[in-house]
């Protein structure tokens, strides 16, 4: 059976990088002065050339692509004939506009995957427009690759399409993740969660025979985490609980019929929502009537970090203040099968320091199940 | 005329002209096709495989004579005629059944007879035999633990155990592989938190066929007060000074909590038990709800569990020949070029890799005449697929060699070796 998967390059992703712009966003033309040149037309080449080498059945695949180096150019290169052109870019350069439009393009006939190469803009603006209409892939390309939807590698992403096809990942949530690129530029290093989108993931699987498992899907994983959490706000009642952003804190909530902010903070106290989308000051100001507060928060995007890339409303005087210990740390397990180790860049290196001197985190991975996990402080 | 519909809870019935709509209550048993089609759709449903002969070296399988490498029989002692005669003898003094659960009516002389010997066999001050492996580790683990207590699992764990860690109301918590800092790691935390830790392993893995360090464990346990729980299925009547298991091996007897193990694989019977104090046995028979709620053991069952404890006692030829044989066979796969893992028992896996390739070469094995089942993912990585062969004290050097030619002519024709 035949699999259809979109196509999608960012011509112009990944050029900042080498000319000491940290991304491209707004300043393409600055970029090609400075002597930038285009490096995902190379990485997009990488991924296809490792995939048909890796792959026995991508004859099987229809690509949906765009003209030009948005695809069309990187899948003759490679060789591959099974294609179809959907979008054409209009001018010269292409813009955001361009991948924008060309996901409209896509949604007329979703492929079952769209594959796409850039950075995390790339992803922003791919997620703007599909939502999670159809999963998304991403080879890393671009200065930035925060999103949890991007392979490690070019080589891994090659990998993890091809097991796709064979219908060995499944699918489930990623962040988008985003950078404030003017911000950055000026020094200042503001990560934050755009939205939860589709990405490909790797089942769970429980034994429940000798030699015999079950695959579980990433839903019933959250399910038993949402159990989990709902015992430890039955026996804590007299504390507040920080519900932090992410896609899995999100669907816990949702589970618990508690309605929560995906992007911030929410503070709750006995099941019920006590202030919803809380910054550091409001947080500062209710653990001053709540003083037994437990923070839960999940792995954000790619790289494992659970303080440090959104949720910076959790400054090092909240945490001071709440304590390292009453932080619950929950993931599920086809999530850590990717970010092994977690990360903690909180700003303040005692604080950080005093994570460090920890080494490993337990994290609660099932109902009443938890495993530990490696954590490192370094910023990456 | 009938139409049906795909709705599954309203069908409605169109009787010659006259249109009449009924609207019938779900259909109870739809499921059971449905689920059982969805597993043969996936080819996820088992081919049961039926022995004409008992389990014997060379079994007749489907019609089909082959060497057996894929039994848990390893001592051939299911074949041996003193445990026949046992079960025999029994039979005839005690009767087909039991009459009860052990608890009521149903604990005979015998039952109690092979406890006692199982224990001194074991080197530990007492044992207890359950129904099965299963019934003693879904029946004891839940009652070891509870709330506000901690279980601490190696993450390649058998099935039994964690079915019965499931039915606890105490935390759990894994880790990694045989890996002791990791389960140092664990015990710190869990130290603080906890009222009661369980740590619990399988002896032998029976995916690599590599053992547990127990005797790091049982050190790691005794720093954090915690209770050591191991179960041995694979390397009862294995491992260990004449098969006396895992304490022997790391000769540390009687210094585990709980041993446990069964007679259906080397003992060549069927049962569960575990071995450990008084204490823990009084525990045990007084709180297992399996032990409890199901009937014992018929008495050609505990007759048969009796003669091979004595065989084990007595003959120590059969474990060496079972040794023998492993590591003839697994010097002869490795030199013809098979990657044979890290297996330090006589579970020997044949790493072929890709799945496809695993099942085909126990395919190809099993029209060449010999029987061996493939192990792929999700049970094994996706890249070490593999046959896993294991080893039977009845084979002879010739059916060795044998399946051997097999392999390699097989391995070299899929081009694995």
């Amino acid at each position: 059976m035949s699999v259809k998967i979109g196509f999608i390059v960012n011509p112009i992703a990944g050029m900042g990088g080498r000319v000491g712009l940290k991304g491209t966003d707004d300043v393409v033309d600055k970029a090609v002065k400075l002597g930038a040149h285009p490096v995902a037309r190379l990485k997009a080449e990488e991924m296809l050339r490792e995939f048909s080498v890796f792959s026995v059945n991508h004859h099987n695949v229809i690509w949906i692509t765009c003209d030009g180096d948005m695809g069309n150019n990187e899948l003759e290169t490679v060789g591959i004939k099974n294609k179809q052109v959907v979008y054409s870019p209009t001018g010269n350069t292409t813009s955001a506009n361009d991948t924008k439009n060309a996901c409209k393009k896509f949604l007329e006939s979703p492929p079952d995957l769209l594959v796409f190469c850039g950075g995390d803009g790339t992803a922003r603006d791919i997620f703007t427009i599909i939502d999670k209409k159809i999963p998304l892939l991403g080879i890393p390309a671009g200065v930035k690759m925060h999103s949890g939807v991007f392979g490690i590698t070019t080589n891994a992403t090659a990998k993890m399409l091809q097991e796709f096809i064979n219908k060995q990942l499944t699918v489930g949530d990623a962040e988008i993740m985003d950078l404030d690129e003017e911000l950055y530029r000026k020094g200042e290093w503001k990560v934050r969660l755009y939205g939860i989108a589709k990405g490909i993931i790797e089942p769970t699987y429980i034994q429940v025979g000798k030699s015999c498992f079950e695959s579980v899907s990433d839903d019933e994983v959250k399910d038993e985490i949402a159990e989990h959490v709902n015992d430890e706000l039955e026996k804590h009642k007299d504390w507040m609980f920080l519900f932090c952003t992410g896609g899995t804190i999100d669907s816990i909530a949702q589970k618990l019929n508690i309605e929560h902010t995906l992007l911030g903070i929410d503070a709750v106290y006995q099941k019920k929502l006590l202030a919803k989308d809380v910054n550091e000051e409001q947080i500062l100001q209710l653990l001053k009537k709540y003083p037994k507060t437990k923070i839960l928060l999940s792995p954000i995007g790619a790289q494992g970090f659970i303080l440090g890339r959104g949720n910076l409303q959790l400054s090092p005087t909240v945490i001071n203040k709440i304590g390292i210990e009453n932080i619950i740390v929950v993931a599920t397990p086809s999530k850590l099968i990717h970010t092994p180790i977690l990360r903690v860049d909180t700003g303040d290196k005692r604080l950080d320091h005093r994570f460090a001197n920890q080494g490993y985190l337990m994290v609660v991975i099932g109902y009443r199940l938890s495993r530990v996990v490696k954590l490192q402080t370094n910023s990456f | 005329m009938r139409i049906l519909f795909p709705d599954p809870l309203r069908e409605r019935i169109i009787l010659g002209g006259n249109m009449m709509t009924q609207i019938t209550k779900r259909n109870p048993n739809k499921f059971l096709k449905d689920e059982f089609d969805e597993l043969v759709r996936n080819h996820l449903e088992w081919n049961i495989h039926v022995l004409e002969s008992g389990s014997q070296p060379h079994s007749i399988v489907d019609g089909k004579e082959v060497i057996m490498l894929c039994s848990n029989n390893y001592l051939n002692l299911s074949n041996h005629p003193r445990l026949i005669k046992g079960a025999i003898d029994a039979a005839k003094k005690y009767g087909a059944g039991s009459g009860s659960v052990r608890g009521i009516a149903g604990t005979l002389k015998i039952h109690t007879e092979v406890e006692k010997r199982l224990a001194k066999f074991k080197r530990t001050e007492s044992s207890l035999i359950y129904q099965t492996g299963f019934a003693a580790n879904s029946g004891l683990i839940p009652q070891l633990v509870g709330e506000g207590d901690i279980v601490i699992s190696d993450e390649l764990n058998h099935g039994s155990i964690i079915d019965g860690v499931r039915l606890t109301k105490a935390d759990r918590a894994i880790f990694k592989h045989r890996d002791m800092s990791d389960l140092e790691r664990v015990l710190k935390d869990a130290d603080k938190k906890y009222r009661r830790i369980l740590i619990i392993t399988d002896g032998v893995f029976s995916m690599d066929g590599d053992i547990a360090p127990m005797d790091k464990i049982v050190k790691l346990a005794n720093e954090f007060g915690a209770m050591t729980y191991v179960d041995d299925a694979h390397g009862e009547g294995v491992i260990g000074e004449d098969g006396r298991g895992i304490g022997a091996h790391f000769h540390i007897e009687g210094k585990i909590d709980v041993e446990m193990g069964t007679f259906s694989k080397a003992f060549g019977v069927v049962g569960g038990l575990i071995a450990g104090s008084q204490d823990l046995v009084n525990f045990a028979y007084n709180k297992s709800r399996t032990w409890l709620l199901s009937g014992s053991h018929p008495p050609a069952v505990s007759g048969a569990q009796l003669a091979a404890i004595d065989v084990l006692e007595t003959e120590p030829e059969h474990v060496k020949r079972l040794w023998d044989n492993t590591k003839y066979f697994k010097k002869e796969l490795n030199s013809l070029g098979f990657n044979t893992g890290g297996s330090e028992t006589p579970i020997t896996p044949v790493i072929v890799g890709d799945a496809g390739k695993a099942k085909q070469l126990s395919n190809k094995l099993f029209d060449e005449g010999v029987f061996a089942l493939p192990i792929v993912f999700p049970m094994v990585a996706r890249d070490k697929a593999r046959i896993r062969t294991m080893m039977n004290a009845g084979l002879t050097n010739k059916d060795l060699d044998f399946a051997l030619d097999k392999f390699e002519r097989l391995g070299k024709q899929l081009s694995i070796i």
